[in-house]
């Protein structure tokens, strides 16, 4: 780990010196605890150290324009607000800043510099990075990202799009990025962040975001992993959810098919805790996985207040020799009454050699709760496959049908709708639906 | 004149047990056939495999349909070619609505027969011209794929499928089951329109009262997997009137 110290030391002048002292913090845990191994009960069936190439490099990497960035931005819905960031860098000439009242929107640079102590008083505060690996790697060496601050009693009535695009040459660069995200009271706002692989190299990046939502705020996330082939990728968000606050939040990981090394892997890590009385997490996640992708979602909802809710809902198809790993997790601590906390977890595998491990957790320490998980692996339903073949559709196409029904439920369940939209047109593109 | 269905000494097993046995039976384009008979003598096991269904297994025998070998084709390219099957228990599919599905129905046997996929337009057209048929409205076809409709509800919608796909031999499996007087008349006028020279009918019941709508030409009595005793649309109103064991007790006198 010699070569992280030296790689923190060549960046220490570019971090503001409100952070430093956190971020050195982060530094040493992270060279304390490394890259977690297979024998870590969250990694048990996530081999990154297998698929992560080791000797990486932390520098920001060069940022420029390149032609699959321009074609991805060009073929979008014309979303209103969008924050781009390449390699993690932001460029202002690629986004679109919300001029509102009550809205601050910038980089998380800029916002450490001009909005006084605010970032600080928030940034690195919710992520544990004395035992999330990857959170304290971010914490310590992470130079830029978004930074989104929403006053009391404001409503955004538009989408704000964050667009991260790896266009990274060098294949030992690991990319750090990174949200911060505060609701004031009464606020409400919904959010997408979007990742894409524009290099043709394999790349690299960690996610970090902390998302606060208030009192009686509403925030609704949709994270869009939707290329996932050649890509490493670990996504963090850590969230609070104060009383009567309602977060939902979307991930949606599709992996194509694959061009590159074909060692791909994305993980989530999606925390919300509910420390507010009445406070409400929605957890969907839908997942395809192709070839020998590995996509990994941990879920962690911690119950804290009483009278609150939650639910998770996540699905997953895979084919070919994929693999998929959920692990939701239901804390209810002792004081959390009257929390009523669902699960919901279904895997399709449509191939023999595909895979799924799934692992739901349930933690009680309050006496008067409602909490039910419910699981399912398996194939399609013969007999409506075969209702469909009965009025001349192929096996083949009444299988993409049937997943899209299956994968569906999904993304009904996103609440901003032209997001909702892009991605049932994608959903139908990805299963070739005519439909 | 080719026959429409050619069966010919089939037998046919499921999970080993034989159910249909040297079962025979001809029908000619236009024509209507009623097959009734008690439950578990073979009624649906025959729409099944007709339909294609492949747990269903042909021991012996063959099924010509049109001159060609049925028994070579899969469900989809039977259905393609022509044949549907109505089902007595539609399967509910939540999430894909019965538009949607219809949509890629046609158009897989547009292109089996080298037509060009129908636009949204001529879609929209010739489904609303069905849908006059059973009286189905919009919103019902908007809606996913039997999912919480009635046992009406569910029948009409597969008379819709039917007149949609327009085939040339429909099979209708106990479609007067769970049918309240009302629903039946509605799906039974679908089926009449629907009756045409080039298009035949095997109607599956196991009483008379749908085929006081459905007026076949003939009547078929199923025992013990094989046809016990044929006549006209008189037959079912005996059947209707003495039931099914004076059939066994000719059956056995034979």
């Amino acid at each position: 780990m010699e070569n992280i110290a030296t790689q923190f030391k060549s960046l220490a002048n570019s971090f503001s010196k409100e952070s430093l002292a956190l971020r050195k913090e982060a530094l040493a845990s992270f060279q304390k605890l490394g890259i977690p191994t297979t024998r870590h009960e969250e990694w048990k069936y996530t081999n990154i150290k297998a698929r992560l190439r080791q000797e990486f490099s932390l520098l920001p990497a060069e940022s420029r324009v390149n032609k699959a960035v321009k074609n991805y931005i060009a073929s979008l819905p014309p979303y209103t607000y969008r924050l781009t960031f390449l390699n993690g860098v932001f460029h202002p000439e690629l986004s679109i800043i919300p001029d509102l009242k009550g809205v601050t929107v910038c980089s998380l640079r800029e916002a450490a510099a001009h909005t006084g102590g605010i970032v600080e008083k928030h940034f690195g505060r919710l992520v544990d990075y004395s035992q999330e690996h990857f959170a304290a790697l971010n914490t310590a060496f992470v130079t830029d990202g978004a930074f989104i601050h929403i006053h009391k009693n404001v409503a955004v009535n538009e989408p704000i799009y964050l667009q991260y695009f790896f266009t990274a040459t060098d294949e030992y660069a690991f990319v750090q990025t990174r949200n911060l995200v505060v609701l004031e009271e009464g606020a409400s706002l919904s959010l997408a962040e979007d990742f894409r692989n524009a290099s043709n190299i394999d790349v690299q990046y960690n996610h970090v975001a902390e998302m606060y939502v208030g009192n009686n705020a509403r925030l609704d996330v949709v994270e869009l992993q939707l290329e996932v082939s050649n890509a490493i990728g670990i996504h963090t968000l850590e969230s609070k959810v104060n009383r009567n606050g309602r977060l939902s939040a979307a991930t949606i990981t599709f992996s194509s098919p694959n061009t590159g090394t074909g060692q791909s892997l994305i993980r989530n890590n999606l925390t919300a805790r509910l420390t507010g009385e009445g406070a409400h997490a929605e957890f969907a996640g839908l997942y395809f996985g192709k070839e020998n992708a590995l996509i990994d979602n941990h879920v962690l909802i911690d119950h804290i207040a009483p009278n609150c809710t939650s639910n998770q809902l996540y699905k997953g198809v895979l084919s070919d020799e994929a693999t998929g790993v959920f692990n939701g997790k239901i804390f209810v601590k002792p004081g959390a009454q009257k929390t009523n906390a669902y699960q919901s977890s279904k895997a399709l595998l449509l191939s023999k050699g595909a895979s799924v491990n799934s692992k739901p957790q349930l933690e009680i320490f309050a006496d008067d709760v409602k909490c039910s998980h419910g699981a399912a692996i398996g194939q399609l339903d013969e007999n409506a496959l075969f209702y469909l073949m009965t009025r001349g559709v192929s096996r083949h196409e009444a299988t993409q049908i049937l997943t899209y029904a299956f994968a569906h439920e999904v993304v009904e369940h996103i609440q901003t709708k032209p997001i909702r939209q892009f991605l049932c047109d994608k959903l139908r593109d990805e299963l070739h639906l005519n439909f | 004149m080719q026959s429409m269905l050619s069966i010919n000494h089939l037998t046919v097993a499921v999970n080993g047990k034989e159910i249909l046995r040297d079962f025979s039976l001809t029908i000619n384009p236009g024509e209507v056939h009623a097959i009734m008979g008690p439950n578990g003598t073979g009624k649906s096991t025959l729409a099944a495999t007709l339909a294609g269904r492949e747990e269903y297994e042909v021991v012996s025998g063959e099924i010509l349909y049109k001159g060609r070998n049925l028994l070579e084709m899969e469900a989809d390219e039977r259905a393609r070619e022509g044949i549907f099957l109505a089902f007595q228990y539609p399967v509910e599919i939540p999430g894909v609505s019965t538009t949607n599905f219809m949509k890629a129905a046609v158009n897989a046997k547009r292109k089996h027969q080298g037509l060009e996929p129908l636009d949204a337009r001529e879609f929209l057209k010739l489904m609303n011209e069905k849908a006059q048929l059973v009286d189905i409205k919009r919103e019902f076809l908007s809606r996913s794929i039997n999912e919480g409709f009635s046992g009406g509800e569910k029948k009409r919608n597969e008379i819709f499928q039917m007149a949609m796909l327009e085939p040339s031999l429909c099979i209708l499996d106990e479609t007067d089951s769970g049918l309240d007087i009302d629903a039946l008349r509605i799906v039974a006028n679908g089926v009449n329109r629907l009756r045409s020279p080039e298009r035949s009918f095997l109607v599956i019941t196991h009483y008379q009262r749908l085929l006081n709508y459905i007026i076949p030409d003939y009547v078929h009595v199923l025992f013990d997997g094989r046809i016990a005793k044929s006549g006209g649309k008189e037959l079912a109103l005996k059947l209707e009137a003495e039931g099914y064991d004076w059939v066994k007790e000719e059956l056995v006198a034979d």
